[in-house]
């Protein structure tokens, strides 16, 4: 009995964050509704008629959506395993070093682009791009002929991804340092002891001290990542790579906002609902199998 | 969210109905009054007309407040210490001649964040009193039944130089606000030298390099690419640009929808092919046919795909963040655009380069040795009353205001702080304007002879002209202007260099609608995405010119046939 009294004032804590929840996030969802509809500002969604899934229907007969939904996909999976990745694998790297001094100045010069919006970093980035610009007259020492990066569909995801993982690999390396502190030094000096090399210590001390950590990042990414491309490819793209750029947020973003066609933009966004359900459920599934990770 | 908004609305409805009950007293029997002419009316504007007589610049007895949406220019510093995009002489000027407040509900930066608070405002049902919009937003504001009937205010309080103006676009301008038989909105009418996209080029450049004024596509592709690789700016480097295209987010030309001020397109090559992408145009059988499926096109596309790859047109097409840069820091040697490109981008190259000789043709010509540019709907704005709105005829009195008063103004204030306004000219403003003023050089006419109705900046312009244009007269090369008071320079610029091609013969193109169908406003989006992305695919090397065989039939299948149909069914009625 005494046990439940004690939940009790836990709970009450808990209601402002639930009502928030409520309020921002579950209420609006409602809003679903206009997917179904041939949505009527003037009429409402109560009043708007119902035309049941002549959206979807339409949807799918553009060959926009196929296209969208598998660049969507495809830039997401590749920015998940960059984002897991490359950041592990620098702070191993800045963990093995000896001179405090430098490890402490790389870590904070490599944190810094997160704080930047996409808005600045897309006029660097295009500018860096550019056809007269730095990379360009870098290749031009070599001899290779200029290239026109954001005119280059077949280019272009990995720009989005690249330029994605540079920025925000410093800020992972931070949460992956973090976890390595918490490792007993004792293990360490037990494995050399034992005659273990750098390598081995590495592999067998290390990775298996911070699989948790990885875990976590790796599903709170996958829930995240279909949201995550907005800002950044809508301020770099360009018709000519719709074909491989063009995501569902700036697909939405263009139909329901610049061509007011309201419905089949929600119909589309539910679509992406979807998809981010599914990928959560699939990230749930895999990290409780693989690294015994449960939220329930 | 969606569900507290439109109670919200529903609440402010009712409490709306409340109000209007004290003031519908409005049963204006006399319209002989409006027809007296304008300068009677603008004499006695003091004198405060009870509203029931139909006064179009009668003086509520009682403040009347509107709420209205307003686009603010950022970077606009011209309102003076003290003063607010809501009390500005404008705002203030509207009070005393007509006590109306106008009270600023929301505002934006002008341009596309505008664009989308409306979209926001449209999609929620929460509109301003008077707010202006666009075609398509008009449209959909129509079709949501969120707009007043303003037929009636019409007839009742435009002032005659209004109805003046709208009566000279040929019913144009109505036809855009009119559905069935109703007028939904307020037309802007804007002058006809914003839809003449001409061929900006640096003379001091041709000279140089002792090359001609290019004609032709051909000789322009040739002059193009000597810019490119003669080093015309003389610094030694290979960095200059000859012909700026469109920016990123621009268009490649303009269309049916926004058929004007298309800044840096590349309409007149188009044009010099007789290729009218983005047009409605009549076919050989009489039939409407969609432009930018015509052969005409493919060829210009082939044509602009060699230009591309030979450097004539610059590489970073539509994807320069800013296409008015390389003018601006005198590394670009041709562009297209309206007559006003005076006002912008041009002060600033000159301020960069006082040599940057800037000069404008109605060029290049096509096969028949004709200049044959498309033009544009004359109303690209459209002031329109939200529903339910107890003052209709309070749009039309702002406006009459507006064009009585204009001249009047001290517009070192921007204009753009009249709440609400929209662009009322004269088609024919610039070419007149121009005419009259060098006949005011010549010393034929002074300012006393131009102050002429509808033509307000011209008598003003008339004080000026002298101040900014230095002898020879008849040489309009940069360095025969003064420079020194930039904003006059930037007006008389536009009208003796921007304007001069507008005085030159053409043969002119309509296209055969300017608003969307029915099907267009579920379709259009995705067939215009179609069309942009296949022609800058092609004219960037991206994709093989037969490509455009391929979106032809796309386009067909996916929708544009069906849209044909209602653009024939439309022209018919």
């Amino acid at each position: 009995m005494r046990n439940r009294s004690f939940e009790k004032h836990y709970y009450l804590m808990l209601l402002p964050g639930l009502i928030w929840l409520v309020l921002i996030n579950i209420v609006p969802m409602s809003g679903i509704v206009m997917a179904f509809q041939d949505f009527n500002p003037g009429a409402g969604i109560w009043k708007s008629d119902w035309i049941g899934l002549e959206n979807f229907e339409y949807m799918f007969v553009l060959s926009d959506s196929k296209t969208v939904l598998l660049n969507t996909i495809y830039i997401a999976v590749l920015k998940i395993i960059g984002n897991l990745i490359v950041p592990l694998v620098f702070a191993l790297m800045l963990n093995e070093l000896r001179m405090q001094i430098v490890k402490r100045w790389v870590q904070t010069i490599v944190y810094l682009p997160h704080f930047l919006s996409w808005v600045i970093l897309s006029g660097i980035l295009l500018d860096v791009f550019a056809f007269q610009g730095p990379v360009n007259s870098l290749l031009g020492t070599f001899g290779i002929e200029p290239v026109l990066f954001f005119a280059r569909a077949d280019l272009f995801p990995y720009i989005i991804v690249g330029s994605d993982v540079w920025k925000e690999f410093g800020f992972n390396t931070i949460i992956y340092l973090a976890a390595l502190t918490s490792i007993n030094p004792a293990l360490y000096e037990a494995a050399a002891i034992d005659g273990a090399t750098r390598m081995k210590r590495l592999w067998h001390v290390t990775l298996p001290g911070i699989t948790t950590t990885i875990v976590l990042l790796a599903v709170l990414s996958l829930g995240n990542v279909l949201n995550a491309g907005f800002d950044q490819i809508f301020n770099l793209y360009n018709p000519l790579v719709y074909s491989t750029g063009d995501i569902i947020d700036t697909w939405v973003y263009r139909a329901g906002l610049l061509n007011l066609q309201f419905s089949l933009a929600t119909a589309m966004g539910l679509l992406k609902s979807v998809v981010s359900f599914i990928l959560i459920v699939v990230s749930y599934l895999l990290a409780s199998k693989f690294a015994n990770y449960r939220i329930f | 969210m969606k569900a507290t908004k439109n109670s919200l609305a529903l609440l402010t409805a009712a409490l709306l109905i409340t109000l209007t009950a004290c003031s519908s007293g409005n049963q204006p029997p006399a319209n002989g009054n409006a027809n007296e002419g304008s300068g009677a009316a603008a004499g006695n504007g003091e004198t405060a007309a009870p509203a029931e007589t139909a006064d179009p610049f009668g003086k509520y007895e009682t403040p009347v407040t509107i709420n209205v949406g307003q686009a603010i220019d950022p970077t606009d510093k011209s309102l003076p210490q003290g003063d607010t995009p809501e009390n500005n002489q404008y705002t203030r000027h509207i009070k005393e001649q007509l006590n109306i407040d106008t009270k600023i509900i929301w505002q934006t930066a002008s341009g596309k964040d505008y664009d989308q608070k409306v979209n926001l405002s449209i999609a929620s049902d929460d509109l301003p009193d008077l707010v202006i919009v666009n075609d398509a937003q008009l449209r959909q504001m129509v079709k949501a039944g969120q707009v007043e009937d303003l037929t009636e205010a019409f007839e009742k309080y435009a002032s005659p130089a209004i109805k003046g103006i709208i009566e000279k676009t040929e019913g144009r301008a109505l036809d855009a606000v009119t559905f069935d038989g109703k007028m939904m909105a307020l037309p802007s009418v804007t002058a006809r030298g914003d839809a003449v996209h001409t061929m900006w080029i640096r003379k001091d450049w041709l000279d140089k390099l002792g090359l001609e004024v290019p004609k032709t596509v051909e000789e322009l592709e040739k002059v193009a690419k000597a810019f490119v690789e003669k080093d015309p700016d003389g610094n030694g480097q290979a960095d200059t640009i000859g012909i700026t295209g469109q920016q990123a987010g621009g268009k490649l030309y303009a269309n049916f929808l926004a058929s004007s001020n298309n800044t840096f397109g590349l309409d007149p090559i188009f044009s010099a092919f007789n290729a009218y992408p983005g047009f409605w145009l009549k076919g050989e059988d009489g039939k409407p046919v969609y432009g930018s499926i015509q052969p005409q096109v493919k060829e210009a596309l082939a044509k602009l795909r060699d230009m591309y790859a030979s450097g004539a047109i610059d590489r970073e097409l539509s994807i320069r963040k800013d296409a008015a840069e390389p003018v601006v820091s005198g590394k670009s040697g041709i562009f297209f655009g309206p007559f006003w490109m005076g006002y912008w981008p041009l002060p600033d190259a000159v301020k960069n380069d006082p040599k940057a000789n800037w000069q404008s043709f109605a060029l290049p010509l096509d096969k028949n040795g004709e200049f044959s540019p498309h033009m544009a709907t004359p109303s690209t704005q459209f002031l329109a009353v939200r529903k339910g709105y107890e003052h209709p005829e309070a749009a039309l009195k702002l406006m009459n205001l507006l064009v009585r008063d204009e001249a009047k103004f001290d517009v070192s204030v921007s204009l753009n702080h009249y709440p609400v306004r929209i662009v009322y000219a004269p088609v024919d403003e610039i070419e007149y304007s121009l005419n009259a003023l060098k006949e005011v050089l010549a010393g034929t006419k002074t300012a006393a002879d131009l102050d002429i109705p509808g033509y307000k900046l011209l008598a003003d312009d008339a004080t000026k002209i002298g101040k900014a244009k230095l002898e020879p007269f008849d040489n309009n090369d940069i360095q025969y202007w003064n420079t020194e008071d930039i904003g006059i320079w930037s007006r008389m610029y536009s009208i003796f260099v921007g304007g001069a091609p507008l005085l030159e013969p053409r043969n002119e193109v309509y296209s055969l609608v300017y608003s969307q169908t029915k099907t267009m406003e579920s379709r259009w989006a995705n067939l215009e995405k179609l069309e942009t992305e296949t022609f800058l695919k092609i004219i960037m090397g991206a994709a093989p010119v037969d490509s455009f065989d391929q979106f032809v039939e796309d386009w067909k299948k996916q929708g544009g046939d069906k849209v044909t149909q209602e653009v024939e069914e439309e022209t018919k009625g």
